[in-house]
């Protein structure tokens, strides 16, 4: 058998498991958590701030939260997976806007970011349909608002950045992407 | 605006928000758990972009420094709750199992695929029992229980372990920071005893994982767990 035929189900039971060791404290399941997840953690992080030292601080902040919270995992909420992703997500972006405006995001030192070659959670869940659908709903939308859409995700860009960034009122701008947010949800069904 | 068009739980989570709008949504997220259920649902609905962003490893450093990070914030006063309940439900598995133990015969003998003793044989002193709580999010399946003495992991199946044909359910031992090693195969009785060789007995310490997964009829091919794990625990001094 091979581990890319694990279902996701059967992965996010896996990770489900981890974090409520974690719960009672078993220093084991955090170190197999961090092996299975890392990589893509320190990916998300590195992606919004490009500094890898600030990135490893909130890599590093991240587990130590996950240590000391995991009991407000809610697997009826989200997927263990995409609970840690947000947390990552949401920690550079606070960090991000900690900076306050200390000019671009430097480069980074690519001899540094050695893609990850272990097989991690991330890519056992990999869900062609799932991508391949919200890849469809974000087509639908308008260019410009599905780019502001993308940016805010992938850059942690907020509505007074974005509409900086495209010269139109800051009400346009949020009017635009709450138009676009509303039929995205309509064309995901859910 | 009625929920349907209302798109704060979507801006939320996509962090667009800012100033008072922000804060204002907050303590939204405190307070409502419509729109905190709804901001979930958003998080899911874009997690799919989460899967263009390439992994990298981190410097082999950094778990260090997660590790010096939690061990200042060892154990607190819940544990000690949790520990009680655990060995609770253990007291009364293995009450029963006590009863069974007697007239059982050996159900299942987990034969290690190797017997390599290494090097020349450490004194070791026969620790206290340990008990595993073997379980998923829902529920305990297994209770293992260990005694060094003997040598003995007396497996209790508690919860839905169903069987299939061509898998079987195999069990592991993870030490701290170690590799799965394999303590065999889970035959399909609620109760099973096994006595384990010495080389394996030594991994099971306090704080090693044991856990269960499914693998192809037999076990797993390349001696490592290759599918889902379907229960785990720690073990704890019972």
């Amino acid at each position: 058998m091979d581990r890319a035929v694990i279902s996701r189900d059967a992965a996010r039971d896996e990770l489900s498991a981890m974090l409520r060791s974690i719960v009672a404290k078993d220093a084991a399941a955090l170190k197999t958590l961090y092996e299975r997840t890392s990589a893509k953690l320190y990916g998300i992080c590195l992606s919004l701030l490009r500094d890898e030292a600030e990135a490893q601080d909130v890599v590093q902040e991240l587990y130590v939260t996950v240590w000391n919270k995991a009991a407000l995992f809610d697997p009826g909420k989200a997927s263990p997976i995409t609970w840690l992703a947000t947390l990552a997500r949401n920690r550079s972006i606070d960090r991000l806007r900690s900076r306050r405006g200390t000019g671009a995001a430097e480069e980074l030192d690519s001899a540094l970011a050695v893609p990850d070659e272990r097989p991690s959670s991330f890519e056992v869940l990999e869900q062609a349909e799932e991508r391949e659908r919200l890849r469809h709903c974000l087509e639908e939308l308008e260019e410009g608002t599905r780019s502001a859409i993308r940016a805010a995700f992938f850059e942690g860009t907020t509505y007074p950045q974005l509409a900086e960034q495209s010269g139109v009122p800051l009400p346009t701008m949020k009017s635009r992407i709450r138009r676009g947010l509303m039929r995205l949800r309509g064309c995901l069904g859910q | 605006m009625s929920r349907d068009r209302d798109p704060t739980a979507a801006e939320y989570a996509l962090r667009l928000l800012t100033g008072d709008e922000l804060r204002e949504a907050d303590k939204r997220l405190e307070g409502d758990p419509e729109f905190a259920r709804e901001v979930a649902r958003w998080r899911g609905r874009l997690a799919p972009l989460h899967q263009e962003v390439e992994g990298v490893s981190p410097p082999a450093p950094l778990w260090e420094r997660i590790a010096a990070g939690i061990g200042t914030a060892l154990p607190a006063n819940d544990n000690l709750a949790q520990l009680r309940r655990r060995v609770r439900v253990w007291r009364v598995v293995a009450g029963t199992m006590t009863a069974i133990a007697a007239s059982l015969a050996v159900a299942f003998l987990a034969v290690p695929k190797t017997t390599v003793v290494p090097g020349p044989p450490v004194e070791r002193a026969a620790g206290a029992p340990m008990v595993a709580m073997l379980g998923d999010e829902k529920a305990i399946k297994v209770v293992a229980s260990w005694d060094p003495g003997p040598r003995q992991l007396v497996l209790a199946v508690a919860g839905d372990m169903p069987a299939d044909p061509v898998h079987s359910h195999e069990l592991w031992v993870i030490p701290a920071g170690g590799k799965p090693r394999s303590l065999g195969i889970m035959g399909s009785r609620k109760q099973m005893h096994m006595r384990l060789a010495d080389e394996l007995a030594t991994l099971l310490q306090q704080g090693a994982t044991i856990a269960v997964s499914i693998e192809p009829r037999g076990g797993s091919p390349t001696g490592k767990p290759t599918g889902p794990v379907v229960a785990s625990g720690a073990l704890r001094p019972a």
